[in-house]
């Protein structure tokens, strides 16, 4: 957590990340801005296949309220790109309530109130003027529970598309194809894609929701707990899905599990009853907590 | 003990709760079968020859092989003229005024004869008058033998004619025949009571009224009938028995002694005129009865296609079925997008506006409003005010389908609303959440992805008010329905039209000359809950099919 | 991890307000497309909250035409006359509206046809819920959905052609078209809508009050009667109301099997006589009555009358219907 008399670096520091100048993100802004005062192996972002100009997401005391009830309570971070984020902590912490701000999903909550900067490739996202189809297009979302569409599979990934207003049947197929392929789905569905969606299996269902959510470009993937309701097997491949996507996305996912934590992701951000506790490497976070709350989480006393 | 009579109890409670259910199925079983046995009479049953005539030569149907019909015709012609001799031969018998204005006509033509011969100068003036004198006397006698009321004075008079002399007499000319008449009339006497003259005629008239309802007016009187339901005999063989059974068996009515309801008894109609020439033709019937009707088994489909003759006779429900159609069709077009907007517009929009509430309670007391009082309104309204202070739009104060249609709009709106509520909701709130999230907006969202979900239960609830709509008569009443018209009113402003349901109450209760056609009146009802019912089956279907197709089977 | 895949599809930079290359499409709206949007939005709106009021403009029109077609009768002291007098002359040239006789023609129908229907509604509603197995449930219900589906003229139909003859002929009755038959009828056409809401308010009580009641060693009688039943009270009576609603509102079985006699018998509770019910003298009469005569209004009056008793019964029925859905928890406090 930055410390009081940083506050303003930080801004300062915020305003310079929401206009990236470079292509990749230096080094030294990593170090500086997650371990103030550590000196430790810093980890770098692939530059190679980080694409130019990868969105990001950064909140500043961003508060999140249903009614009087706080969501999420001064949440400060942001997320890197090219990069897996991992949100972690018990239930009820407001995880999935930071994750659905961020592309306005709380909306569909008529009580909810947000209050503070939340920023999306520097974009306010609650500012009025904010052009939520646009938002929402390129900042894609999994679901908890696979929900896709009771059409056929074709149909369910060109949804995006053809709400962009592409026709042209062969346009459609070549993204259909390319999504697939890329939500490792394709060899399985090939022969029928005018099969129902609801057919498939659990694994496969989410594996078509996440193609359905690349079929409209994001730079940004967001997945609530996308493995909590499938088997072991089902789960290993959307993980291993994760790591292959994140070459070219940014992906932020919130999960119950923290070994899947660990596995998956590259930074690890610890919530619990909606405050933001901890936020570093995770390979830090895991070994070397820096505070209390999140050791006792990490080791069981508390879930 | 206490646990035996709590265990009897139980036993009872759940024996009586199976029996209202079983007594409900009987009722339904009970309500619909013989509405539907006694329906499928209209479409097959077995017609007679009069039958198919019927349907070559009322120029509303003209159809069928008309040399086979001619043929039939022929052989069943055949069949049935002694009946039509016997008839004809009791009833100049008992029409006297025949024999008389015979016997002055015979009169005439012999003094033509006589005096023809005179100009020839065959015979003398002198004899002329002579014969002619006799011949005179003679048709007086006759025409009072016919006049007379009792066997005595007609033999008196007879026999005034039957003296020996006068034959001879009259021998070659044509006053032979005065004798001739007035010893057949005698020889009749010896079998009848005059006295019983006008007994018989009662009787006579009413078996002539059976046998010509049974076999259609005799071969001289065909096509003289205006109204179509007297140019034929029995179409129906089942009806042609009953006309039988009526024909042979006379129902008597006595007083009973302690002056109740009088009693009923049956006599054997030949009996009546035992020992006349008429007896033979009970014989006759019975005996030749399909010889002269050639029953076969019609399966007559046209009945939902066919026009119908005044008081529903003959013919078909297919106006009726048509009215009906498009009565509903144009209800439900009417409400089913209204009804879809505006569940969608509850559901999506604001919750627990002020709005909302006060268009949830028109709803449903829209739904608790008596289809009589919906009558009323429409009169009131599309009938009356509308033509009145907004003549643009088109309405004028006589029945039209469109008042009729729209009064069924307003009734039927209420289910639409509350299925196409009960659909939109149950689609998972999963769908809109991940159709949002890739980017449609509201009504984009509602169109591609609820809207096509809620599909089934929307379907159905359509289906049901089609049901519905199709069997409310109190709306129509007074807006849209008649009993009877020629064909289907030309504009949809103009012109009441029939529809299976009112003319289902017309031909029950309304309708004299359907009480004679049974297997109409059974048939318009029977059309009419067929029709609610396969809408209703579909309703089922479709829901249990499409829900199946959302769940991916 | 695999290498980098170009793009098949090239998006072209679009220039948003931030100085951001990666996110191609803007995300913020341009100030037309913002206006356009809330203007569509709002329009939509009103289209939307325009249909819906269609409900709303169709019953004030109901409420207004009939009232504005009954006032004059009433206007004359009608209503006195209305419920006092039986005497209905309306053809006389000293004109009589007295319809008590057919206030008492619907009110014996009715009840009538509740004496018969609620409880063997509640019987099979309890069948339905708690007697039957799952299998034959699904060749009961749709007999009493057939039983709701049937037009009330085949209903009357069967009435008038075959019950009429049968009551006449078997039982020596004077008329076949009375009272019983009509009540009969209405009975019938009563029962779907009783057991239908009996029998989800019988099945919301749900599992724990039942189970509860087994655990103690209740037969199923005792739970049905003394723990069930009065537990769905609400929803039931709600039932019973919406069934007096069909029951008063029904015209054509009525007008068929009631035999249109506006007469109050001596013995009133004599089923056997001919009745008339208001609806069946609005359905009958209007043909006869002259366009803004007195014999229309009365008729009118008689439907103004009808509206309001199934207006009110609505309203009963809303609440108790009302008080089913509000948690058991929230009743006790």
């Amino acid at each position: 957590m930055p410390k009081d008399d940083s506050k303003q670096d930080e801004v300062n520091e915020m305003k310079v990340m929401a206009q990236p100048q470079s292509k990749e993100v230096g080094e030294d802004q990593i170090a500086a801005k997650v371990h103030p005062d550590k000196q430790a192996g810093v980890y770098l972002p692939d530059e190679r296949t980080c694409s130019a100009g990868s969105g990001i997401i950064a909140s500043k005391d961003f508060s999140l309220y249903y009614g009087d009830q706080a969501g999420v309570k001064d949440i400060t971070l942001e997320v890197y790109p090219c990069s897996v984020t991992a949100i972690i902590g018990p239930s009820g912490c407001g995880k999935s309530t930071f994750l659905r701000s961020i592309n306005r999903m709380n909306d569909l909550v008529p009580s909810a109130r947000a209050e503070g900067t939340l920023l999306v490739n520097g974009v306010d996202v609650y500012d009025k003027r904010v052009n939520l189809v646009n938002l929402r297009q390129q900042v894609g979302m999994v679901f908890q529970k696979p929900n896709p569409f009771p059409k056929s599979i074709y149909d369910n990934v060109a949804y995006g598309p053809r709400l962009q207003g592409i026709r042209k049947r062969s346009n459609l197929n070549e993204i259909v194809h390319k999504c697939l392929t890329d939500a490792a789905l394709w060899e399985e569905v090939r022969d029928d894609l005018r099969k129902s969606a609801l057919a498939l299996s659990g694994g496969q269902q989410q594996r078509l929701c996440i193609a359905r959510a690349l079929a409209t470009r994001p730079k940004v993937l967001l997945m609530d707990e996308p493995c909590s309701a499938l088997d072991p097997i089902a789960t290993g491949r959307i993980e291993e899905l994760i790591r292959t996507l994140k070459s070219e996305y940014t992906i932020v996912i919130v999960t119950h599990n923290m070994q899947q934590a660990a596995r998956v992701s590259d930074m690890t951000a610890f919530f619990c009853l909606g405050e933001l506790i901890e936020y570093n490497l995770t390979k830090e976070l895991f070994t070397n907590p820096g505070k209390k709350q999140t050791e006792d989480y990490i080791t069981g006393r508390f879930g | 003990m206490r646990r035996r009579l709590r265990t009897y109890l139980d036993r009872a409670f759940t024996g009586s709760s199976l029996l209202s259910i079983l007594m409900m199925s009987a009722a339904l079983v009970i309500i619909l079968a013989p509405m539907m046995y006694r329906g499928s009479k209209a479409v097959l049953f077995r017609g007679t020859v009069e039958f198919r005539k019927m349907q070559l030569n009322e120029p509303m149907f003209h159809r069928g092989n008309s040399q086979a019909i001619a043929e039939e015709t022929e052989r069943t012609e055949a069949a049935r003229k002694p009946v039509y001799d016997l008839l004809e031969r009791f009833g100049a018998l008992l029409d006297t005024e025949l024999s008389q204005k015979r016997a002055r006509r015979l009169y005439r033509e012999l003094k033509k004869q006589l005096r023809n011969r005179v100009e020839n100068g065959e015979i003398s003036q002198d004899r002329c008058d002579e014969l002619q004198g006799r011949a005179k006397q003679l048709r007086n006698a006759l025409v009072d033998a016919y006049e007379a009321g009792d066997n005595e004075t007609a033999q008196r008079k007879l026999a005034v004619v039957l003296e020996p002399g006068n034959s001879a007499l009259l021998a070659g000319t044509v006053g032979e025949q005065l004798v001739g008449e007035a010893g057949s009339y005698a020889e009749i006497l010896q079998t009848m009571d005059l006295s019983q003259r006008g007994l018989y005629r009662r009787e006579y008239l009413a078996v002539k009224d059976i046998v010509g309802k049974l076999l259609g007016p005799p071969p001289e009187q065909r096509g003289q009938a205006h109204l179509t339901e007297f140019r034929y005999g029995a179409t129906r063989w089942d009806r042609a028995r009953q006309l039988l059974d009526e024909l042979l068996w006379k129902t008597t009515w006595a007083a009973q002694e302690n002056g109740g309801a009088l009693s009923e008894g049956r006599t054997k109609r030949a009996d009546l005129f035992r020992q006349t020439q008429l007896a033979r033709l009970f014989d006759i019937i019975e005996r030749d009865a399909e010889k002269m009707l050639a029953p076969k088994r019609t399966f007559y489909w046209q009945y939902f296609i066919d026009d119908c003759t005044p008081g529903h006779l003959f013919g078909g429900v297919g106006p009726e079925i048509l009215g009906t159609v498009l009565l509903t069709a144009l209800a439900i077009g009417f409400s089913v997008p209204l009804g879809i907007v505006s569940a969608a517009y509850l559901i999506e929009c604001k919750r627990d506006s002020c709005f909302v509430r006060a268009v949830r309670v028109c709803i449903n007391t829209l739904a608790g409003v008596p289809s009589i009082v919906f009558g009323l309104f429409g009169l009131a309204f599309f009938l009356d005010w509308l033509p009145a202070r907004a003549p643009w739009l088109g309405f004028r104060p006589g029945s039209n389908i469109l008042a009729g249609a729209l009064t069924l709009a307003i009734l039927v709106l209420p289910i639409i609303i509350r299925a196409s509520e009960e659909a939109i909701r149950s689609v998972p709130r999963t769908y809109k959440e991940a159709a949002l999230a890739t980017g449609a907006g509201g009504l984009r969202t509602f169109l591609t992805v609820t809207l096509p979900a809620a599909l089934p239960g929307i379907l159905t609830g359509i289906v049901l008010s089609l049901g519905r709509a199709a069997g409310e008569t109190a709306p129509i009443l007074f807006t849209a329905a008649v009993a009877w018209r020629m064909g289907m009113p030309r504009s949809l402003l103009e012109g009441g039209t029939r529809a299976l349901s009112y003319s289902s109450y017309d031909v029950a209760v309304g309708d004299r000359v359907a009480m004679d056609a049974p297997h109409n009146q059974y048939g318009m009802v029977m059309t009419l809950v067929l029709l609610v019912l396969l809408l209703n089956m579909f309703a089922i279907v479709i829901r249990s099919r499409v829900a199946r197709k959302l769940r991916g089977q | 991890m695999q290498p980098a895949r170009a793009s098949t599809l090239s998006a072209e930079p679009v220039a948003g307000n931030s100085a951001a290359a990666g996110f191609d499409r803007p995300l913020l709206l341009t100030p037309g497309r913002d206006l356009a949007g809330f203007v569509g939005r709002l329009v939509g709106k009103a289209v939307l909250a325009g249909v819906a009021s269609v409900s709303i403009l169709a019953v004030l029109l109901i409420f207004a035409f009939i009232t504005y077609r009954a006032w004059p009768f009433f206007a004359e002291g009608g209503l006195v006359e209305m419920l006092g007098s039986s005497q209905w002359y309306p053809t006389h040239d000293q004109a009589e509206f007295g319809a008590l006789s057919m206030f008492y023609g619907s009110g014996i129908v009715t009840l009538g046809a509740m004496v018969v229907a609620v409880p063997l509604g509640l019987l099979a509603a309890v069948c339905l819920s708690d007697v039957m197995s799952f299998g034959i449930r699904q060749y009961a219900k749709p007999v009493i959905e057939i039983l709701a589906a049937i037009p009330s003229v085949a209903y009357g139909f069967f009435a008038v052609l075959v019950v009429a003859p049968w009551l006449q002929q078997r039982w020596g009755m004077d008329t076949g078209t009375n009272a019983l038959n009509a009540a009969g009828v209405l009975a019938i056409m009563a029962l779907p809508t009783i057991i239908s809401i009996s029998e989800d308010a019988i099945s919301a009580v749900g599992r724990d009050l039942r189970e509860g009641a087994y655990a103690l060693g209740s037969t199923r009688a005792e739970t049905m009667v003394k723990v069930v039943i009065p537990a769905a009270h609400s929803g039931i009576v709600a039932g019973i109301v919406l069934g007096i609603m069909r029951a008063v509102g029904e015209t054509m079985a009525v007008w068929m099997a009631s035999g249109m006699s506006a007469q109050i018998p001596s013995r009133w509770w004599d089923l056997g006589q001919s009745v008339r019910t208001l609806t069946a003298t609005i359905a009958q009469e209007m043909g006869e009555a002259p366009k803004g005569g007195s014999h229309r209004q009365a008729l009118f009056a008689l439907g103004f009358t009808l509206l309001a008793i199934t207006f009110c019964l609505n309203m009963v029925s809303e609440y108790f219907l009302a008080r089913a859905k509000r948690p058991a928890k929230a009743k006790s406090k």
